[in-house]
């Protein structure tokens, strides 16, 4: 019986499987990169039919992110502003701020037709998903933690992954977003930037003793009595500089916050 | 090793508890489903199996290919803002507004939910001095306002007209009717309390002096009316005060039900069933009735009579109460009624002040005249019933004078302003159409369906829901009661007092002409006010004229409570004239008793679609009626003796012939049903009314020849070979019979608060045994129920078993809270019915006294007579998840998509649930409903043409039509996911509150660490609905919360204890207070003869 199969076949089955084996092996991570959100969504940055620029406005101008997106310290939902809130500054009659601009043509249209501005939503959670904006921003989550740095974007683009993997990284440590309230709607906040001695009084103000929060800096051991004591442990625990980890501890143990891990915090 | 659990075995000689006939009688098709959780008919066969695989495999191939191609872009998805501001609007919010639901009974005080604008939810007006639950019809009333069918053009004869047309036609009339002074103009209106359209009414009076005016109600209470009238006077209106009441005789009144009285709320009564401590009171109801009611459900003592002897025994009362004209009638009554009225009057006069009679409102007027010479005697004047002088309405005649109006040809134009259909049942509707064309009366006719009348009126016109129109109310205690829209007209329908307007030519109907476009806003000035609404305007003056003034602070806190402040009517100075009575009592007929050959026919209110105006409401057709579970349909229930006497079968047509009028309906077999009386519920059996509504049941109008004639005598009955096919849920989502029920008499609950948690094994059970290890609910010493109580909220529930009433309020509250689709008739005959929270509704017989059992007796011999089951035991029992903390259905999972939280809930993650259905099949409690289709998405009610096969729209697949309609999407919670097929779903305990509370105790809390709701804030929509107050939701950690006192009851008990699941919801045993001196007093509500 003759050698029906040449001899370099002997070597096909194991050549195959270690093929299949990086086959297998590249689309798993390629799945894993292209299909996932990480890069299905981020980077979207579609036209708007506005071309309404966050950076002169919230960047240049400073305005708040309240000003426009007024119940969202309130409600699930960011609102997008109405007109009149555009017009309060370029309306007519008003600030009058460059009202003749062909850019703000449609603003001055749907003004006189009632009919919506249809802007683009870019962020976009699935119809299961109850994302509530309200619940953050009022615990010490800034904006930028979700949307990154509104106020340098022309165009609005979708800046984090928003998946349930990346929202359960924050929600399982949060002390790595969370900030004093006044700082939410500020995008450019560094902890870094943070007066230690105001940071610790804030928290004393709130009637915290002041061993608490020495045993949230250092430990169980650590112990302070006064403001003066509470920096000199923060120094030596954390250096000159304010860092990240040592304002989101504070918040997270003194405010108590907790994020839900649970399925119904936003599935319903 | 595997380990087969046993339930264990139940004590000899205890009571049972059945749901059907067929349960009892252990019938083959009963067992057969027993113990699937989903029934035999979902499955198929294995040929069916392998063909399907095979369709599968192919249209997988397929939809891979596409896939790529489909998912590649992104779909774009807008944000539209609103250009201008809207006040209080803010969006992602809901927005509440109080108002009321006028209805022929009176007004419903409401609390309604919007979001952006839409209206989604109505609950009870809490600040309402009469607020609290409400019922099944107001609950559900929101859904008409999206009924895609909907009357949404002006119709002529059956065409649709422009508004212009209508208006013209209006015009016409009402010139016409100017020339006589009003003389051929006729209008009918429905009962109302509304002050607005009774103003309106007489301004019509006025400024047309010869305008005829009717009222018309389908089921109104003539009798009622005529003897209130003769009895206290013009405008008095009595008022039952139920919280007063300790003991209460019910003349057939379903006032806890269909048949509601004026007075006070159902709570206040529900308030005196329940007892925690020895001390406290109890109240007493008899009831005698000729069919089970919710009140009979809830009597301490019940005996059927047939409807026809209500007089009679009306009669017996007030003769032992020493009312001498009564006598005649009262000496014609049948062998055993006298011996169970006497020591109930016996009772009454005891409690002399506190006792009540009440009789049901479509009685004759004998009945309620006896019965106010009966209330005389009790001292009830005063006490029990307040009487109030109401505001004086114009005289109006009724239907016999209606119909003497119009075949005298007086009338030239009729304006049908009732909510009942003439066409359809107004007595011989039939003649009655031809006589209007006959005549050639012009018929204009207003209302929110396309019923007959409206499909055959000269003109129809399209009504405004009460949620889009102004219009106002008076509660039955005279609070005035606002109805405010919040949502423009869908489809520029009128309300009744807007039509009023326009006949007294102060408004055009139909849309408002579309105002001058709004100038830019460039000065940025207030855009112009929009023109004053005539009805707006109307509603006012009413206003001022109730409160004395227009003073618009008043005005404002009346929109924003519902009702004006201390606006109830005066007490009325006159006594009731009871020598009044004997000449009404004179005229009354004696009756006699059906036999064999000549039985009667009581037609009845029916708990899904009233008279038959609810008839295209999807939710209200879906819910079971409370008694006999059935949906979508109507039957004749016919007692056990009866039904067996003619050799019927359940759902077998019956041919009924009462006068020469024949129809054909399926029986039912109705326990508690008294023999040789036969109960037709109304309403049904309307045609081209929309998919919800038509060919649904059968018309029972039809038999009825006379105006108030509701109990009709010598009817003869004809067994049809046809069985109908009827979608019955009561033998669906059984526990297996098992003892889930609990209760007992005041008297052992004297002897020991504590029996119902003695009943059975749970004396008995040993500490943790639970089989199924909780997930999150691991036991420690710091720890001892397996929860952080210090760190999470932990919701649990109660449920009051002696409180509820069985209403089903609770079912469409839940529908409405959770997006729970419809599945029709079909699908709930395959036991797919969605609603998370069912009322499971037992009879029960006791199984001793004459007939004990030997103790070697089993469960299919000791069958109770026809006779038995006659005078058989109603109870109700809701049952929804119970949140059990050791869950069975979350270690069955193959996915975690039941999981459980930090504070207790047994989540349920559509998103990630495959649908294996495992979890439905281990939960103890049934309470897991599977979306076998795509129910939100393809309307299950509509057929769809398949290569020229007709089928079902869901049998289709995806050649059926496949569309939400837009305008039920509406009513959609947005809260609230809306589940697609193949997931499971259930109850969650309105997780999407208790987050929005949670959420909003962050808000205000920012930057402080009181993250605890404030104690009882968090209401489920069960719970707000359910006008008993028998639902008890809330925070076990907090010790203050209500859940915990009512956790602390004595009646406490947990179904099924004994497998160790630890339920959050827990139930309070029924309290039933016999009275020892009636007859058959030893054998209610007790549960084993040798309890313990």
């Amino acid at each position: 019986m003759g050698n029906f199969f040449p001899r370099w076949t002997n070597w096909l089955p194991l050549k195959l499987a270690i093929a299949v084996v990086f086959i297998a092996f590249g689309v798993s991570v390629g799945v894993a990169y292209y299909f996932t959100p990480k890069y299905t969504r981020v980077g979207y940055e579609p036209t708007q039919p506005v071309p309404f620029s966050h950076k002169i406005h919230a960047g240049q101008l400073g305005l708040d992110c309240r000003y426009c997106h007024s119940f969202v310290e309130n409600s699930s939902h960011s609102n997008v502003p109405t007109n009149q809130t555009c017009f309060n500054c370029h309306g007519p009659g008003k600030g009058n701020i460059r009202s003749n601009s062909p850019k703000l043509a449609m603003v001055v249209k749907a003004n006189e037709t009632g009919s919506s501005i249809p802007w683009v939503k870019v962020h976009k959670a699935p119809d299961y998903v109850y994302f509530n904006h309200s619940a953050h921003l009022n615990r010490g989550i800034s904006c930028v933690s979700c949307h990154g740095k509104i106020n340098e974007m022309e165009v609005v683009r979708h800046d984090q992954p928003q998946s349930m993997g990346w929202c359960l990284d924050c929600h399982r440590n949060p002390e790595k977003n969370l900030r004093p309230l006044e700082f939410v709607t500020n995008l450019n906040y560094k902890a870094g930037d943070l007066t230690r001695a105001d940071f610790y009084k804030g928290l004393l103000d709130k009637k915290i003793p002041a061993g608490e929060i020495a045993k949230t800096i250092g430990g169980e051991g650590s112990k302070a009595d006064n403001l003066d004591q509470l920096l000199a442990l923060a120094e030596k625990t954390y250096g000159k500089q304010v860092t990240q980890t040592e304002v989101g501890t504070q918040i997270k143990k003194h405010w108590q916050i907790q994020p839900p891990e649970n399925c119904t915090a936003c599935h319903r | 090793m595997k380990r087969i659990w046993k339930h264990p075995e139940e004590p000899q000689n205890a009571k049972r508890y059945w749901r059907s006939v067929a349960e009892l009688d252990r019938r083959e098709d009963f067992l057969k489903n027993l113990g699937r959780e989903f029934p035999e008919g979902d499955t198929l066969t294995e040929d069916e199996r392998e063909n399907s695989r095979r369709e599968f495999l192919k249209i997988m191939g397929a939809s891979v290919g596409m896939m790529g191609l489909a998912s590649c872009r992104r779909p774009l998805t807008n944000i539209l803002p609103y250009t201008q501001h809207v006040e209080w609007m803010v969006p992602g919010k809901s927005l509440l507004y109080a108002t009321t639901m006028p209805r022929s009974s009176g007004a419903t005080p409401l609390v309604v939910t919007t979001h952006e604008g839409r209206p989604t939810h109505v609950s009870g007006n809490p600040l309402h001095p009469l607020g609290g639950g409400i019922d099944t019809f107001a609950q559900a009333s929101v859904l008409d306002l999206y009924d895609p069918e909907r009357s949404q053009k002006p119709l002529g004869a059956g065409k649709e007209l422009s508004w212009a047309k209508a208006n013209e036609l209006i015009a016409a009339a009402v010139a016409q009717a100017k020339k006589s002074s009003g003389g051929s103009l006729g209008i009918v209106a429905g009962a109302t309390t509304s002050p607005t359209y009774l103003r309106l009414l007489g301004e019509l009076k006025t400024a047309y002096p010869q305008v005829k005016l009717f009222q018309y109600e389908a089921v109104g209470g003539e009798g009622q009316t005529a003897a209130n009238k003769e009895v206290f006077g013009a405008g008095v209106k009595p008022f039952v005060k139920l919280g007063s009441a300790m003991r209460i005789l019910s003349l057939d009144c379903d006032f806890l039900g269909v048949d509601p009285v004026a007075g006070e709320p159902i709570s206040a009564f529900t308030k005196h069933r329940a007892k925690e401590a020895k001390t406290a009171d109890m109240n007493r109801l008899y009831v005698l009735e000729n069919r089970y009611t919710l009140t009979g459900g809830m009597a301490d003592h019940r005996k059927p009579i047939p409807a026809s002897l209500i007089p009679v025994a009306a009669a017996l009362i007030a003769s032992e109460l020493g009312d001498a004209s009564a006598k005649a009638l009262a000496d014609t009554a049948p062998a055993g009624l006298k011996e169970w009225i006497a020591p109930a009057v016996r009772d009454l006069i005891d409690n002399k002040g506190k006792a009540v009679v009440l009789a049901g409102s479509r009685y004759g007027a004998e009945v309620h005249a006896l019965v106010a010479s009966i209330n005389n005697a009790l001292g009830a004047f005063g006490s029990t019933i307040e009487l109030l002088q109401g505001t004086q309405a114009p005289e109006m005649g009724g239907f016999a004078e209606l119909h003497a109006a119009v075949s005298g040809g007086q009338i030239k134009t009729l304006v049908s302003l009732t909510p009942s259909s003439l066409y359809h049942d107004a007595p011989d509707a039939q003649a009655f159409a031809k006589l209007i064309t006959e005549k050639g009366v012009k018929l204009i006719h207003v209302g929110m369906l396309k019923n007959k009348t409206a499909r055959h009126a000269a003109l129809h016109i399209p009504a405004a829901h009460y949620l889009e129109s102004w219009g106002d109310a008076s509660a039955a205690d005279g609070t005035y009661s606002i109805v405010q829209p919040m949502i423009a007209p869908l489809y520029d329908g009128a309300s009744k007092i807007e039509v009023l307007l326009a006949l007294l030519g102060r408004k055009k109907l139909g849309p408002v002409e579309a105002a001058a476009p709004a100038a830019p806003a460039a000065a940025g000035a207030a855009p112009a006010a929009p023109a004053e609404d005539a009805a707006y305007t109307a509603v006012r003056d009413t206003f001022a004229s109730v409160a004395g003034s227009l003073d618009e602070k008043k005005w404002n806190f009346t929109l924003r409570d519902g009702f004006l402040k201390g606006s109830s009517f005066a007490k009325a100075s006159a006594a009731p004239n009871v020598a009044a009575v004997a000449g009404i009592v004179a005229k009354a007929k004696p009756a006699a008793a059906p036999t064999d050959d000549s039985l009667e026919v009581v037609l009845t209110v029916d708990s899904s679609v009233y008279d038959g105006r609810y008839t295209n409401n999807a939710w209200l057709q879906e819910a079971p009626d409370p008694v006999t579970k059935l949906t979508w349909d109507n039957a004749a229930w016919i007692g056990s003796v009866t039904f067996r006497r003619l050799g019927l079968k359940d759902g077998q047509h019956v041919k009924i012939s009462v006068d020469g009028v024949e129809i054909e309906i399926p029986a039912i077999e109705a326990p508690g049903h008294v023999s040789n009386s036969i109960t037709l519920p109304l309403g049904y059996g309307q045609k081209g009314v929309g998919v919800v509504g038509s060919g649904r049941g059968v018309d029972a109008y039809v038999l009825r020849k006379q105006p108030g004639m509701f109990v009709l005598s010598g009817a003869k009955v004809e067994v049809l070979p046809t069985v109908a096919e009827l979608a019955i849920t009561q033998d669906q989502n059984t526990t297996e019979g098992r003892a889930v029920f609990r209760e007992g008499t005041l008297d052992t609950f004297n002897k020991d608060e504590h029996f119902a948690q003695k009943i059975g094994m749970d004396g008995h059970i040993p500490e943790n045994i639970s089989f199924y290890k909780g997930q999150v609910g691991v036991k420690s010493k710091e720890n001892p129920d397996g929860f952080d109580y210090a760190k999470h909220h932990q919701w649990g529930m109660t449920i009051d078993l002696s409180k509820c009433i069985g209403c089903t309020a609770c079912i469409v509250a839940c529908q409405s809270e959770n997006n729970i689709p419809v599945v029709g008739k079909d699908q709930v005959r395959k036991g797919r019915v969605m609603q998370w929270i069912r009322m499971d509704r037992y009879f029960a017989v006791p199984k001793w006294g004459k007939n004990e059992v030997a103790q070697e007796s089993t469960y299919a011999v000791d069958n109770p007579t026809p006779e038995q089951l006659e005078n058989a035991e109603m109870v109700h029992q809701p049952m929804a998840c119970q949140q059990c903390e050791a869950a069975p259905c979350e270690t069955v999972c193959p996915v975690n998509a039941t999981v459980h939280t930090d504070d207790g809930l047994n989540a349920m993650a559509y998103n990630r649930c495959i649908g294996t259905r495992y979890c439905a099949n281990n939960c103890p409690y049934t309470a897991r409903r599977f979306n076998w289709f795509d129910y939100n998405k393809r309307n299950p009610l509509i057929e769809t043409k398949v290569a020229g096969i007709t089928m079902n729209n869901l049998y289709a697949g995806p050649l059926g039509e496949k569309k939400e309609d837009e305008s039920l999407r509406l009513q959609r919670n947005p809260n609230v996911t809306v589940r697609m097929r193949g997931v499971i779903e259930k109850c969650t305990y309105c997780v999407q509150r208790i987050e929005s509370a949670k959420i909003l105790q962050k808000q205000v809390q920012r930057d402080s660490k009181n993250f605890r709701v404030p104690t009882d804030t968090i209401k489920t929509a069960c719970q707000q609905s359910c006008p008993a107050d028998a639902i008890v939701f809330g925070d076990l950690a907090d010790k203050k919360s209500a859940v915990v006192k009512s956790k602390a009851s004595p009646r406490d008990y947990q179904v099924l204890k004994y497998i160790g699941t630890r339920p959050r919801t827990s139930y309070l045993a029924r309290l039933r207070n016999p009275n020892p001196k009636m007859p058959g007093a030893e054998n209610i509500a007790v549960w084993s003869k040798n309890q313990f």
